[in-house]
């Protein structure tokens, strides 16, 4: 049998549109992520804390005038947890353990996304540049990310809040300071390595201007590990944000996590054990959340060699 | 030839990342105050504050003063901590030695742990010594210190009473004489028991916890790479020459997997260093991490700037040594293929 | 030992060193259950080679590793069957070398433990030492791998142990089995030899002995055990003619060229002078010019040792110059065996012939490679059916509805219904279907 020219042409149209492809590519990973069973857990809770966060008014009665403080009766101090008034308990000045927690939720969930979302949009940015123009930028902006990832972090980031000041804000802050360095790795070695593949040629070859290279060719294929990085900081951050807290780095009294582990810590040696007990549960059940959808997200989206 | 070009290349560029560092530090004193507030101290009449800010050039732009400072700090003067109430280079070393025998501690337990509870689940993929290793694992990871350390406390210490709080009972302490600064070592230096069981039975829980976070890291790279090792033809190669099972785990799978552990027993270090400061604040242990957790709260910038200076020169150290021990190892498989 | 009478009876009706029997090797997959090794059977005789040929996935790997029981079990699960090995010793009367008593083949077969050799059930009336490989305690089967069973494998970059010297990793089949000699080559007294001693020499020590051993007392001991060892191992890798053992001794399996790395492999085998060697392709990985060789090396050991081999390989070519008897393997089942020479002159099997006409040779004529049409059938769950019906030439309806047994066709055996009519239905003939 010898290969005759046929009359069809070689080449057909792609059946179906780029954007039906990528809808139905991020389907098919919501799918196999959703299959492991750690993972969905760790969903779960993320939702239900989330939930928590934002329902947080309606939860709990708002402390006035500011309902990111924690409330004070001075009636109830250190009320052992189990009263219909206190589920939590109280702590030593009368605060109400579950509003710290439902309320903390909150303060979490405000500090996580701001973080991310400015680490990351830095990040990525510095990353980009660095990638795409190379040479001598690429240089000077690598040894600063170096110079930073040189100081350990949670201690960088104790050392900046320090500096500016004890305050919550400050936290904020001194967080994004310290975590965007990160990114601008992740995205410049991801850069980089599009940037080697043909497309991006063959692209520069029609003509497309640099600005919908990276946008169309470059973004789209090196956003994966920024995905996953971006969700296992979203536990992270709270879970240093909280250390920092703790070591009393933001405002007294505040409906905190970390804040109100430090204050219950006065009451260990007389074994009231609840008020730091639940709202460091509640830090330890973020992290592990957000860690165990990121891990999950990394092994779909960046397969390995581990087989199970 | 690999090899030394990649030490030296890392080697020359060590003293650039610790000038940039430096840099950091110092421009982290011109926001926080006055740049020569580590150096003062209430004590000091306003003629010696004078010359103190003539020594070191305030009145002159910022990058002289920089220069002025790093002098100061290479020839050993590092300010006065408010907190300690003397200059910093004096109080360190002793606190460094607490803070080190912790960690050295630390470090056993989450090595020795990590190794035997990875190649224990490794070996029994899947069975419940897997799923347990797992859970410790993964809680490992996200587990925050402070809450750990604290509930620790109230279990073994409140509650059991098993464990005491502190690094020591200052009767046992004061008995004996500090060369070295690490109460283990100077109690068997001065042949006492009593101060060494002291010392030990102090170290256990606050070791233990500090540990936790790498054993959990240390154990699942173990038991990855050892599961990806049993699956290799040597192993059954060794099987088939009627070796025990124990032999073929230990001699044949393990010490292949223990090549990649490697590197994340480097990695560790860095959580440990950075547990210290949660840990002496909860265990009241009198190390650096507790003297930097005062200083933060009291504005004792002295100590915040040598502490980060140390750590960061510590951590460049410590990586460079782990990814130079990588390669060489690596090197074996390298040139193999 | 002096000879018996016992010895040479044993030998005349006891050739078989080893025998399958219905060997069936299954194992779990997502998919189901796969079939891979599904009724094997064939014997192995003293001192012969055979060869096992078959194409990839058609079962042969696992059906070696079973002699050993090296298939993981889980996925794989557990067996049914048996195999049926005869340990030996050396004859008494030659050394080894061969004689009358024991028939040239230099081995003498073991008396059996339950009947003292006047023959009983579990030796099936021979009297000769009969052991199930896939029933025998743990113990006792690592006392057989590397000593009586011993196994080469395929890649030898990958069956050496990156991390070990070929030194260390040698003289652990002496630790293993040849303890008590390495401790009297020491100059120990093996019985009143203080257990630290025996200990090390079976690499049994513990950490806390092994610094104990370190000390002056022990320590000459020690250094005399692993002296004789690595003698042992210098004279093994001597023999597989290893230029300049002493030096190879001391290198890494990464710095060795694969031909060197397979003489290892097979020193390490036959080291302990053992009665079966099972080779897994072992040269495969290998040059061509490299193969030759260590084939040639195989072959002169083996009539050195009078060690029985199984020969496993998808070579053809290569199987017939090595083997005596072959066997030729099918989605897990024998389809034929018998004397090479005979089966590649005159194949019955179907099977057989399309896989003897694929070989291209300098007789046809250019154009197409003759391939046997249709592939492999899915293992999983499979029908009770004639695994090749569906790519033989000849097949007819009665080949879709049961199996064939291997049974005898002369000298051979062969497992198809054209030889053996099946009891209902139409049977294939020798004309070919459309």
């Amino acid at each position: 049998m010898s290969l005759e020219a046929t009359s069809q042409p070689v080449i057909k149209p792609p059946s179906e549109s780029a954007l039906r492809v990528r809808l139905r590519r991020t389907r098919e990973i919501a799918a196999s992520v959703l299959s492991n069973p750690t993972t969905l857990a760790g969903l779960l809770v993320i939702t239900a804390m989330v939930g928590m966060a934002l329902l947080a008014p309606w939860l709990v009665t708002p402390n006035t005038p500011d309902p990111a403080q924690m409330p004070r009766d001075w009636g109830a101090i250190a009320v052992p947890p189990g009263s219909p008034d206190h589920p939590l308990g109280t702590t030593n000045v009368g605060g109400d353990v579950l509003y710290g927690v439902i309320w903390g939720a909150r303060t979490s969930l405000r500090l996580s996304l701001i973080v991310v979302s400015v680490t990351v949009a830095i990040g990525v940015t510095v990353g980009s540049i660095a990638g795409f123009r190379g040479g001598r930028v690429d240089e000077v902006l690598m040894r600063i990310v170096d110079v930073f990832l040189s100081i350990p972090e949670l201690i960088f980031a104790l050392a900046i809040a320090a500096v500016l000041g004890p305050s919550f804000r400050n936290i904020i802050l001194a967080l994004a300071i310290v975590f965007w360095v990160k990114y601008a790795r992740i995205m410049r070695a991801q850069v980089i390595h599009v940037k080697q593949n043909e497309y991006v040629d063959a692209a520069r070859v029609i003509g497309d201007s640099p600005w919908r290279i990276y946008r169309k060719d470059v973004l789209p294929n090196s956003i994966t590990p920024v995905i996953v990085q971006a969700t296992l900081d979203m536990g992270n951050i709270v879970l240093v944000g909280a250390t920092l807290s703790f070591i009393g780095l933001a405002e007294a009294g505040l409906a905190e996590w970390g804040v109100l582990v430090s204050e219950g810590q006065s009451g260990i040696s007389g074994g009231r054990w609840w008020a730091s007990t639940f709202p460091g549960l509640m830090v330890f059940l973020w992290a592990l959340a957000f860690n165990l959808v990121g891990d999950g997200l990394r092994d779909v989206l960046d397969p390995r060699t581990e087989s199970r | 030839m690999q090899i030394r070009d990649y030490i030296l290349r890392r080697l020359l560029v060590l003293p650039l990342l610790i000038v940039g560092v430096s840099i950091i530090v110092f421009a982290l004193t011109r926001i926080g105050g006055s740049p020569i507030g580590i150096y003062l101290s209430h004590e000091m009449s306003s003629e010696e504050v004078a010359e103190i800010e003539k020594r070191f050039h305030l009145d002159e732009p910022v990058p002289v003063q920089y220069f002025y400072w790093v002098s100061g700090v290479v020839q050993g003067d590092l300010g006065w901590s408010g907190v300690a109430a003397a200059p910093v280079t004096e109080v360190f070393p002793n606190k460094l030695a607490a803070t080190m025998e912790l960690a050295v501690a630390s470090a056993v337990v989450a090595v020795s742990l990590g190794i035997g509870l990875g190649t224990y689940a490794g070996a029994r993929r899947n069975r419940m010594p897997d799923h347990i290793t797992r859970i410790v694992s993964i809680s490992g990871a996200a587990m925050p210190l402070f809450w750990f350390a604290i509930v620790m406390l109230i279990v073994f210490w409140v509650g059991l009473g098993w464990f005491p709080i502190g690094r020591s009972r200052p009767e046992i302490f004061s008995s004996i004489a500090h060369p070295t600064g690490l109460y283990t070592v100077d109690a068997i230096l001065a042949g006492s028991f009593t101060a060494f069981r002291d010392a030990v039975w102090h170290l256990v829980l606050p070791a233990v916890t500090l540990g936790y976070g790498a054993t959990a890291i240390i154990a699942r790279m173990m038991r990855s790479s050892l599961v990806e090792e049993l699956q290799e033809d040597y192993v059954d190669a060794a099987r088939a020459k009627g070796l025990a099972e124990r032999l073929v785990l230990r001699r044949h799978a393990r010490r292949n997997a223990l090549m990649p552990t490697v590197t994340v027993i480097g990695l560790s270090f860095g959580f440990l260093l950075q547990g210290t400061v949660v840990a002496e604040i909860i265990f009241r242990w009198p190390g650096l991490g507790r003297w930097m957790a005062d200083s933060v709260l009291r504005g004792d910038q002295a100590t915040i700037m040598a502490y980060v200076l140390f750590t960061s020169v510590l951590f460049l150290f410590v990586n460079l040594v782990v990814d130079v021990v990588y390669a060489f190892l690596d090197r074996r498989v390298v040139l193999g293929s | 030992m002096s000879v018996t009478p016992l010895d040479s009876q044993l030998t005349t009706i006891a050739p078989l060193v080893a025998s399958v029997r219905d060997l069936r090797v299954h194992f779990r997959s997502k998919a189901g259950i796969v079939h891979a090794v599904d009724g094997v059977d064939f014997d192995v005789r003293d001192g012969e080679t055979l060869g096992l040929v078959g194409e990839t996935g058609c079962g042969k790997s696992v059906t070696a590793r079973s002699f050993l029981r090296l298939v993981p079990m889980p996925p794989g699960i557990p067996v049914s069957g048996s195999i049926l090995f005869r340990p030996r010793h050396a004859c008494p009367s030659c050394g080894g070398s061969g004689c009358s008593t024991c028939s040239f083949g230099g081995r003498v077969a073991e008396v059996c433990p339950a009947c003292g050799g006047s023959g009983c059930e579990i030796c099936e009336h021979t009297g000769a030492e009969t052991l199930d490989l896939l029933k025998i305690s743990e113990r006792d089967l690592r006392e057989i791998r590397g000593n009586r069973i011993a196994m080469i494998f395929q890649d030898p970059g990958k069956a050496l142990n990156p991390a070990l010297s070929i030194r260390s990793q040698v003289a652990e089949v002496f630790y293993a089995h040849r303890s008590e000699e390495l401790l009297a080559e020491a100059g120990v007294d093996v019985s009143s030899a203080s257990p630290l001693l025996t200990r090390r020499a079976r690499q049994q020590s513990r950490t806390a002995e092994n610094a104990l051993l370190s000390l002056p007392p022990f320590r000459s001991h020690r250094n005399a055990i692993t002296k004789a060892a690595d003698a042992r191992v210098a004279a093994a890798l001597a023999e597989t003619q290893i230029p300049n053992p002493l030096a190879v001794m001391d290198r890494y399996p990464h710095e060795l060229s694969g031909g060197m790395k397979q003489r290892v492999m097979i020193a390490q085998a036959l080291a302990c002078d053992p009665d079966l060697l099972i080779a897994d392709e072992p040269t495969t990985a290998l040059d061509v010019t490299v193969q030759a060789r260590i084939i040639e090396l195989i072959s002169e050991l083996q009539d050195r040792h009078k060690t029985a081999v199984v020969y496993i390989s998808h070579d053809l070519s290569l199987v017939r110059k090595v083997a005596d008897r072959t066997a030729v393997m099918y989605a897990g089942r024998i389809v034929e065996v018998g004397d090479s020479d005979q089966i590649f002159h005159n194949p019955e099997h179907p099977y057989t012939q399309g896989l003897l006409a694929a070989i291209p040779g300098t007789h046809q004529e250019r154009g197409k490679l003759a391939a046997i049409e249709g592939t492999v059938p899915e293992l999983i769950d499979p029908e009770p059916a004639c695994r090749f019906a569906g790519r033989c030439p000849h097949h007819a309806e009665a080949c879709w509805a049961s199996e064939p047994q291997l049974l005898p066709v002369g000298e051979r055996k062969v497992a198809c219904f054209i030889h053996h009519p099946p009891e209902s239905g139409v049977g294939p003939t020798i004309e070919k279907t459309a």
